[in-house]
Formats: C-alpha cells, sequence, structure tokens
C-alpha cells in the first residue's frame, strides 16, 4: 500500500506528485503486480486534495501500463518498474558504498552531489525537470 | 449536455431598491461533479450568490438554475452550510444530529454524521453553546453532509477551523465527492486553503464574475512575461502589467505565439487572482465563462 | 387558519414529510411550561375567586347590611377587599396573556430565528420556509386559543358567581370586565401571534420585534376599543326633558331631540337645573335621547371585534408567508 504525501510548497503538480510516488513505490518494490492501488476516496480522505487530481494521476499510470483499473474492483498494479527492488544485489552495492563512503568522511550532500553527477552522465535528462513541470506554453492537462 | 449544477444567467441582486448592487450580471455555468471554489475579497457578493443558489434569496435580476430546476424546488437536493453556521445553542450536539434526521427523512445518513461528529473528539451531550467555533462547523458541516446532498454549497467553511481539522474535513469533504459524485462550492477569501481540493474557479469581485472556468483551463490560459521596458504587449490580452527599470513584468492571455525574447513562466492560481483583483477594469476572459460547459 | 397556506410538496420525489412539531416543541420547551405554569396558576386564582372567595364576600357583604348603621357592627372587611383586589389583578392578568403571546411570537418564535441565521438552517434542511412558517404559525394558535379561551372561561365563570351577591361586583359593561369575559381576548391573541411571527421575520432582530409586537397590538386593541361603540347598531332611549338622558350601557352618544325630529347636542343635561330649561326650549328641544347598548349587545359586540381581530390576524400570516416566499423565491416547476 502507498501512503501519498502531497508538498504543497514543492511547486511540483499534485497529480504529478502522486505518479511519481507511485513509480517510486513500484521502484522499490512496496507495490507488487496485482497490487490494489488505494481507491480514490481514501487517497482524497487522506490528502484533502480533489479527487479528479487523483483520477488523472491514476489515468496517467494506466496510460504508461503500470496500472489497470477494474471496474467496479479498483486500479491494481500491473507491472513493477525498474530492475532495483529493495532486496536486488545492486541495491546491496549502493548500501555498501553508502557506507564506505560515510566512512570516508563524506558528508550527505557530498553524497548526494556525487550521486547526482554520476545519475546525470549515464542518464541524461529526458523527462522535463520536475521543479518546473509547467513551462509557460507547456501542456496543462 | 448534461444538467449543470449550477447556470446563472445575469444574475443580480440589490437588497432594497436604492442600494448598490450586491451582485450584478453575473453569468456562468458550473458542471456538476466539479469541486469549485468561489474566491474574492470580503464584500464581493460571494454569500450572495451561495445564498441564492440555496434558495435562500430571491435574486432581482437574472435568472438561475439549480440541478435543473429553480433553487426553491432544488432546496431538498442542496446542503448549505452558512458563514455563521448558525445552529440552534440549546440543543446538544445528539438533538441537533437528531434534528437533522427528522428534518431530513428518507435522506438522512446518521453513520456520516456520527462519523465528522466523532473526528471531533466531541461530547454528544454537549450544548451547542457551549462549542468552540471550530466544533460548531463540524456540527454544521455533519448537518450538511448527512442530508446527502447532490449539490453542497458553503460559506466560508474552513474559517474557524485548526490546520489539522481544516485538513480532515477538507479530505471528508473531498471524500463525499469522490464517493458520490457530489458538486461542492466553497467559497473562501484565502486563495491557497482552496488550491488543492479545488478544480474549478469562480472568482468574485465587486459582485461580477471575473473569472470562472476550470483551474487547469485558466491557468494554460495565462502567462506570467517579462519584456524590455518600450515592449508593446499588444495584441495579447493583458490582465496587470508593472514597469519596474528597465523591465516591464505582466501577466497576460496570450492570443498567439509570443516573440522569443520574452521571459516566460507559469502563474500560479494565486497570482492569477491577485491580478484580477488588483486591476478591477481588467477584461474578464469570455471565452473563460464558457470553458467550462 | 394557517395550515391551508403551506405550499404544496416540491421534491421530485415523495418524500415523507419532516417531523417539525417535536423540535418546535424542543426548541420552544421552556417558553411552553412558562405558558402552562401562567394558564395553570391564573386558572386555579380564577377558580378560587370564583368559589371561596366570592362565598366570603358575599357573605361579609351579607353581614354588612344586616348591620344597618349600626357602629358596633362587625362584618369580615378583609374578605371584600381581597376579593376586590385578587378580582382586579386576575381581570389585568387575563388581559395581559395577549400581550405575552405577542412578545413570545416576535422574539422568540420568528425574530431570534432571523437574526441568528437558524432560520436558514431550518430552510436548507428538508423543510421549506413556507412549511417552517406554517408550523411556527398553525401549533401555536391552536395552543394560544385552548389557553386563552380556558382563561376567559373561568374568568367569565368567577365574575358569574358574584352577580348579584357581592355588591362591589363591577357590572358587565366595565370596560376591563366586558373584555376579560368574552372571545375578544382568545381574538387578540391570535392576532398577537401572527402580529410577533410578522414582525420578527420583518424585523429580524429579537428584542426590536418583541417590543414591535407588543406595541403593535396594543395599538390594535387601542382601535377595537375606539370603534367598540359601532361595531353593532345601538339602542336609543327617548326620555323627557326633566329626567335627563337615560339607558344604562355601553355609551354611544346623547343629546336633545326637536319636534322635527333632529337630533342636537346638548348644551346641559337636565329641565330641573335652573336657565337649562330655557336653553333647551330656545333649541326646541322636545326631548334627550341616549344611544347605547344594553347589556343584551353584549355578545354581538364580542364578536364582532373578534372577527375583526382575526381578520387582522389572517391579513398578519398572509403577509408573513407572501414577505417570505418574496424573500427566498418561489418554486416554478
Amino acid at each position: 500500500m502507498v501512503d501519498y504525501r502531497i508538498d504543497r510548497r514543492s511547486g511540483v503538480a499534485t497529480y504529478v506528485q502522486i505518479v511519481q510516488q507511485t513509480k517510486q513505490a513500484l521502484r522499490l518494490g512496496l507495490l507488487e503486480p496485482g497490487d490494489k492501488l488505494p481507491t480514490a476516496r481514501e487517497v482524497v480522505e487522506a490528502t484533502a486534495v480533489n479527487p479528479n487530481t487523483v483520477l488523472k494521476a491514476y489515468r496517467e499510470l494506466e496510460r504508461e501500463g503500470l496500472v489497470e483499473a477494474r471496474r467496479g474492483l479498483g486500479t491494481f498494479v500491473r507491472r513493477s518498474l525498474g530492475a532495483a527492488p529493495a532486496d536486488s544485489p545492486l541495491r546491496a552495492e549502493l548500501e555498501d558504498w553508502a557506507a564506505r563512503a560515510r566512512a570516508a568522511g563524506l558528508e550527505r550532500e557530498d553524497v548526494a552531489a556525487l550521486f547526482t553527477a554520476v545519475l546525470e552522465t549515464h542518464y541524461p535528462a529526458r523527462t522535463p525537470d520536475p521543479a518546473h513541470p509547467k513551462t509557460s506554453q507547456g501542456d496543462p492537462s | 449536455m448534461t444538467v449543470p449544477a449550477i447556470e446563472a444567467d445575469a444574475l443580480g441582486k440589490r437588497f432594497g431598491r436604492r442600494a448598490a448592487w450586491a451582485l450584478r450580471d453575473c453569468s456562468f455555468r458550473l458542471p456538476t461533479g466539479r469541486v469549485c471554489a468561489v474566491v474574492g475579497p470580503n464584500g464581493a457578493g460571494k454569500s450572495t450568490l451561495l445564498a441564492i443558489a440555496a434558495g435562500l434569496l430571491a435574486p432581482t435580476d437574472g435568472t438561475i438554475t439549480v440541478l435543473g430546476t429553480d433553487p426553491a424546488s432544488a432546496r431538498p437536493r442542496v446542503g448549505f452550510v452558512d458563514q455563521d453556521k448558525p445552529l440552534y445553542p440549546q440543543l446538544t450536539v445528539d438533538e441537533t444530529l437528531r434534528m437533522g434526521a427528522d428534518l431530513n427523512p428518507g435522506r438522512w445518513d446518521a453513520d456520516t454524521a456520527r462519523r465528522i461528529v466523532a473526528g471531533g473528539d466531541l461530547d454528544p451531550g454537549k450544548r451547542i453553546r457551549a462549542l468552540s467555533g471550530g466544533q460548531r462547523t463540524r456540527v454544521a458541516l455533519a448537518l450538511a453532509l448527512a442530508k446527502r446532498p447532490e449539490l453542497l454549497l458553503l460559506d466560508e467553511p474552513m474559517a474557524d477551523l485548526d490546520p489539522l481539522a481544516r485538513h480532515e474535513l477538507m479530505g471528508v469533504l473531498m471524500g463525499q465527492a469522490a464517493a458520490h459524485g457530489t458538486t461542492i462550492v466553497m467559497s473562501s477569501h484565502v486563495v491557497a486553503e482552496l488550491e488543492d481540493s479545488c478544480d474549478h474557479l469562480l472568482l468574485v469581485g465587486g459582485g461580477r464574475v471575473r473569472l470562472a472556468g476550470e483551474i487547469d483551463d485558466l491557468l494554460a490560459a495565462h502567462t506570467r512575461v517579462s519584456a524590455p521596458a518600450a515592449t508593446d504587449l499588444a495584441p495579447h490580452d493583458v490582465v496587470e502589467s508593472r514597469t519596474t527599470g528597465r523591465q516591464v513584468s505582466a501577466l497576460i492571455r496570450p492570443s498567439g505565439p509570443l516573440p522569443g525574447d520574452w521571459s516566460t513562466g507559469a502563474p500560479s492560481l494565486e497570482e492569477l487572482v491577485l491580478s484580477y483583483l488588483r486591476n478591477p477594469e481588467a477584461l474578464t476572459p469570455a471565452d473563460t465563462l464558457e470553458a467550462a460547459v | 387558519m394557517t395550515a391551508t397556506l403551506t405550499a404544496p410538496a416540491t421534491t421530485d420525489r415523495p418524500a415523507p414529510s419532516p417531523r417539525q412539531l417535536r423540535w418546535l416543541y424542543r426548541l420552544h420547551r421552556p417558553a411552553l411550561l412558562t405558558g402552562a405554569a401562567i394558564t395553570l396558576l391564573l386558572g386555579a386564582a380564577l377558580l378560587w375567586l370564583g368559589g371561596p372567595l366570592t362565598d366570603a364576600s358575599a357573605a361579609a357583604w351579607k353581614e354588612y347590611n344586616a348591620c344597618g348603621f349600626s357602629p358596633t357592627c362587625a362584618y369580615d372587611q378583609s374578605s371584600i377587599l381581597l376579593y376586590k383586589d385578587v378580582y382586579n389583578y386576575t381581570t389585568f392578568a387575563v388581559l395581559a396573556v395577549p400581550f405575552l403571546v405577542a412578545a413570545w411570537a416576535g422574539g422568540s418564535l420568528t425574530g431570534r430565528e432571523m437574526e441568528s441565521g437558524t432560520a436558514r438552517l431550518a430552510w436548507t434542511q428538508s423543510v421549506s420556509p413556507a412549511r417552517w412558517l406554517a408550523s411556527r404559525l398553525a401549533f401555536p394558535a391552536v395552543l394560544t386559543a385552548a389557553a386563552t379561551g380556558l382563561l376567559v372561561w373561568l374568568h367569565r365563570l368567577a365574575w358569574t358567581a358574584a352577580d348579584g351577591r357581592v355588591d362591589t361586583a363591577l357590572s358587565w359593561d366595565h370596560f376591563p370586565t366586558f373584555y376579560a369575559n368574552g372571545t375578544v381576548p382568545v381574538a387578540l391573541a391570535l392576532a398577537g401571534l401572527a402580529v410577533g411571527v410578522l414582525t420578527g421575520l420583518l424585523l429580524r432582530r429579537a428584542m426590536a420585534a418583541l417590543a414591535t409586537a407588543a406595541v403593535v397590538l396594543g395599538a390594535l386593541w387601542a382601535a377595537v376599543h375606539a370603534a367598540l361603540p359601532h361595531l353593532w347598531p345601538a339602542v336609543t332611549e327617548v326620555s323627557r326633558l326633566g329626567e335627563g338622558p337615560l339607558g344604562s350601557g355601553i355609551w354611544v352618544g346623547e343629546g336633545i331631540l326637536t319636534a322635527d325630529g333632529d337630533r342636537l347636542a346638548a348644551p346641559c343635561l337636565s329641565g330641573g337645573i335652573p336657565g337649562c330649561g330655557s336653553t333647551l326650549a330656545d333649541l326646541g328641544a322636545v326631548s334627550f335621547y341616549r344611544d347605547f347598548h344594553p347589556a343584551a349587545h353584549y355578545w354581538p359586540l364580542q364578536l364582532v371585534a373578534s372577527g375583526a381581530l382575526l381578520l387582522v390576524a389572517v391579513l398578519a400570516a398572509l403577509t408573513a408567508f407572501r414577505l417570505l416566499r418574496h424573500r427566498t423565491g418561489k418554486t416554478t416547476g
């Protein structure tokens, strides 16, 4: 089960936050194929966001083939994301690396900067910067 | 096209023949299933508009249709919470809810009422006159929601609530909208309070509707630009512009592609609302009034 | 009186009608209990007056009259005085009841609900404004009519018991007695209810409506009192010039009649007074006349006055319905 947390000050559109947090849960293996997403009602009662925003996020996830809506039953996960579930060897290696970085005296920010730099090298940006999801002429829908 | 929740045409209201118009020439259409924010400064006519829609005030001018009929006939299907949250002070919380059940036979949802009141840790035997403002709001909302309205009209519903209760009750309202497709209209003079919960906007200023439509559409139709001071912003519609030094910054409704040397940005809902309220002369975009159709 | 004015149900599905009566009772329980207590106490006082007090006073008067002018004779003076006091107080109290009703109706029944906004709360439950108003007129009207009706009946019983037995018992045409013995207080109370409800709706302030309703009811009563002699054709009694005008009851007018049958104002009231005879002769007077209402006119006068007051009550109630419909909008569908 995912527990959405909406950050009003992030500048990221609310439905994008829901999409991102769902994907994050899929990546970390917190959500697996067959799992049921919370209903729109459950999400809005917990977050007080507009129901249509939740439905929009779910539609987006459905469009990407990650979830499917089953009439009258709810929305279910179709496939997981990424090859790095919480208990994969890659994660163990990263854990190991992080422990060594810390032992070497690196601060949290140092590690984050290093990681981001490596990430940028290997995964050049292909999605818009999530900090500014809506550019002036961007499609708001 | 389905029946709109509210459709107003040239709606006007004044209290007395010589009085100023509290509301004038208001035309808009609110589709069902929306959560609509009625935003505007104090005294803008928000309460008058809601009271007319609730069938509590007859308009002086124009027409209004609520759920496909006149407001008086729609009354049993409409929930309303007044700004002052009036309740009978001599009744207990429990009695107030039982009164709601008796006065709304065939519609009353006792579970919803109990759930909303229970969220506030309220002693059901306590008299209304002994409650805090926030607790009264909770009871008033319980009365309105347990009626299972198709349209819920809330005048400044969150004003008396602490942030925690505000979040919780807004969640309850959104849950109601999600579960029953209830159309909710709520007024506030604090835009930020409604931004996440509402998908539709009705901006009222000086007794007139300044903006009406889906919030996403309204935001998409406007752009924040900055350009060199001498730049002519025409033919775009300028809502607000300010020249500082060698630069002019403005909120515009682009009527075509913008020159590449202007720097642009998306306005927030609050910026949009404030720009319109600061500039009463700015033209109301006629197209946005119909954007919701 | 007003139930027929209720607007037809406007819901698109047949919903059971809201149970308003229970909540009307609950909201106004203190007023109802107070009203019941006043009715019971005043009723008990009137029974006491008509029974033991009248008997004691009548016995005292018998003693007194048996005394003649003997200076040593003893009689129960305190019984006589007590009867008189209690009679005056209870009569006054019966006549004050309509004002209590008007003040309550204006202040509490509608004024306070308009002031605090609870009326709007009721109208946005499944209770239409017309139904809300109908319940606030109909049920109190029944209780008011019953309570005032009981009180004037008991007052009349007490007054009748003393008739011919208590020498200071007031005659039928003594005005407080005249009103308290008949149907006028009932009609006045119903008019007070309707006027109070209307002022509450108009003024939308509890205290202002309370005071205004009482003042308006006072004015209404004053108007009825001024019109009272003319509400029924008077009886004319003609008397000789030496006797002066004759005929007792509710006075309407008097003067002199000439040989031609003309009615003139009388410059003086007895041919026996020196100078008066010649003045009357100069005017050509042949007799005195007096227009008045004898005791037989008691019920016609009461019923016409009550009818006029009830008409005012109905008009006030209709105005209240129209006002509310004008304010809140009417159903067109």
